[in-house]
């Protein structure tokens, strides 16, 4: 078990020093719009570790019932996000075959607004 | 990426400006604007007898020129061949071919607010946003009208091909894309069978266009030219993207479609419908969404490293929410 600062709070440490200490120094506009997106990167990331694994439950569960799977999720992190990949890539497979299961459209709302909680949580406020 | 100091270029560039300004000229000042992997803008004072101008010099980056766009020649021609047909553009001056090893071309330097959350936000640029769907129809409708055969360099596509390199690009990405599936079967399946083909500008939409007080200054970035069904351009400046978080004015955050587009089909005689905008409108959601992914594959493959491309990954999720809601609405 690693030593706090935890993976959360050390992307907050470094998000907070770009922003008060490195972000005032900043006079290029350029860079000045990299730095902004660079603490955007840092949010994404505490985001996904705050939240992260019971979203890809939810997609994997979600992708199963879509795809008529009945076995059991994973336990392990990894062998969810591959269980999820292998899911959507058989889902992707049948739109491209023109075979698409029966609700799919609210099934990808679902899945890419969890995403959103993760990458873009204002852009999702956007819909309300 | 590597990018060339003022000092390297300025002697080479100075010799390729002379054919066209003549002997008596110096640089005065030459700053770097942007520098990507694709391209470069250089601010460029010129001193010549008439006075100082004021000049852009676009020049390739050190990277891979992307597959989809101009090249530097071609692009510098589609200027030429615009402004002739009195499409408001940076007067282009002329190709330089390559300066220290990279080719370039040399235009107007003009003023005017690019960046989208200012011109839709600003107080003071409200009379130009009243202005600005009549402008852009009329800058649309000039465009279109250009002879094909004087660009005979565009690629010409309907559709089907625009939808064909999609999947294509799609298929390049290392992992599967359901949403973007689910878009690219229904705009397979709706495709229009025959369209008319005419020169488009590729991206017109605000961010590429240089506003003023009075609205629509210039039509900027060119790179993205090829032929197409017309409704494509019209219908691109309504991605929900491109209203830079005004999302209720559906023409790029500054107005309604419906006068932009009578005046469009009023001064070109066409009959676009809104349900064909409709129709491009999610291609243009698809468009956007793949080319964000892609962009940040160049990040990951090394192509070129940049935490704005990285994060461009992640943003295609709103693309893809978007799309699917305009598939939800569809039906």
């Amino acid at each position: 078990m690693q030593d706090r600062p935890n993976a959360a709070e050390l992307a907050q440490a470094v998000r907070e020093f770009i922003e008060t200490e490195v972000l005032p120094q900043i006079d290029d506009p350029r860079l000045r719009f990299r730095a902004l997106v660079a603490i955007n990167g840092l949010g994404i990331l505490e985001r996904e570790i705050a939240l992260g694994t019971p979203l890809v439950r939810r997609e994997v569960d979600s992708l199963a019932r879509l795809l008529g799977h009945a076995d059991p999720l994973p336990e392990d992190l990894e062998d969810l996000r591959r269980r999820a990949s292998d899911l959507n890539r058989e889902l992707a497979l049948l739109i491209r075959a023109g075979d698409i299961p029966e609700g799919t459209l609210a099934h990808l709302l679902a899945t890419v607004a969890d995403k959103l909680r993760i990458a873009s949580p204002r852009y999702l406020e956007r819909y309300r | 990426m590597t990018t060339d100091g003022a000092s390297t270029i300025s002697v080479e560039l100075r010799e390729r400006l002379v054919p066209i300004f003549g002997t008596d000229i110096a640089i005065e000042r030459l700053a770097l604007l942007a520098g990507g992997a694709s391209k470069e803008a250089w601010a460029l004072d010129l001193r010549t007898p008439q006075g100082t101008r004021q000049l852009l010099v676009r020049r390739a980056g050190g990277g891979v020129i992307h597959q989809e766009t101009l090249s530097l020649e071609d692009e510098h021609r589609l200027l030429e061949v615009a402004s002739a047909a009195g499409v408001r553009v940076p007067k282009p001056y002329g190709y330089l071919g390559e300066i220290v090893g990279r080719p370039a071309f040399v235009s107007e330097r003009v003023s005017g607010e690019t960046i989208g959350r200012r011109i839709v936000q600003r107080p003071e640029l409200a009379g130009a946003r009243a202005a600005l769907p009549a402008q852009m129809a009329e800058e649309l409708a000039k465009i279109h009208a250009i002879p094909a055969e004087r660009v005979p360099f565009l690629g010409g596509v309907g559709a089907r091909d625009v939808l064909g390199r999609l999947t294509k690009e799609v298929d390049r990405l290392e992992d599967a894309h359901p949403a973007i599936e689910l878009g690219l079967a229904w705009a397979r399946q709706r495709a229009p069978e025959r369209s008319e083909t005419v020169v488009l500008h590729g991206d017109l939409r605000v961010g590429n266009l240089a506003v003023i007080a009075t609205g629509l200054g210039h039509v900027l970035d060119w790179e993205f030219g090829h032929r197409g069904d017309p409704a494509e351009d019209v219908a691109w400046p309504l991605v929900r993207a491109w209203r830079f978080g005004v999302d209720q004015l559906r023409l790029g955050g500054v107005g309604d479609v419906e006068p932009y587009l009578e005046r469009y089909n009023a001064l070109t005689g066409r009959h676009i419908t809104l349900a064909s905008l409709d129709y491009w409108e999610i291609v243009g959601n698809l468009k956007w969404a793949i080319g964000a992914l892609t962009q940040s594959r160049r990040h990951l493959s090394g192509q070129q490293r940049s935490v704005e491309l990285a994060v461009l990954g992640r943003l295609a999720a709103e693309m893809e929410f978007e799309l699917l809601h305009l598939l939800e609405r569809a039906g």
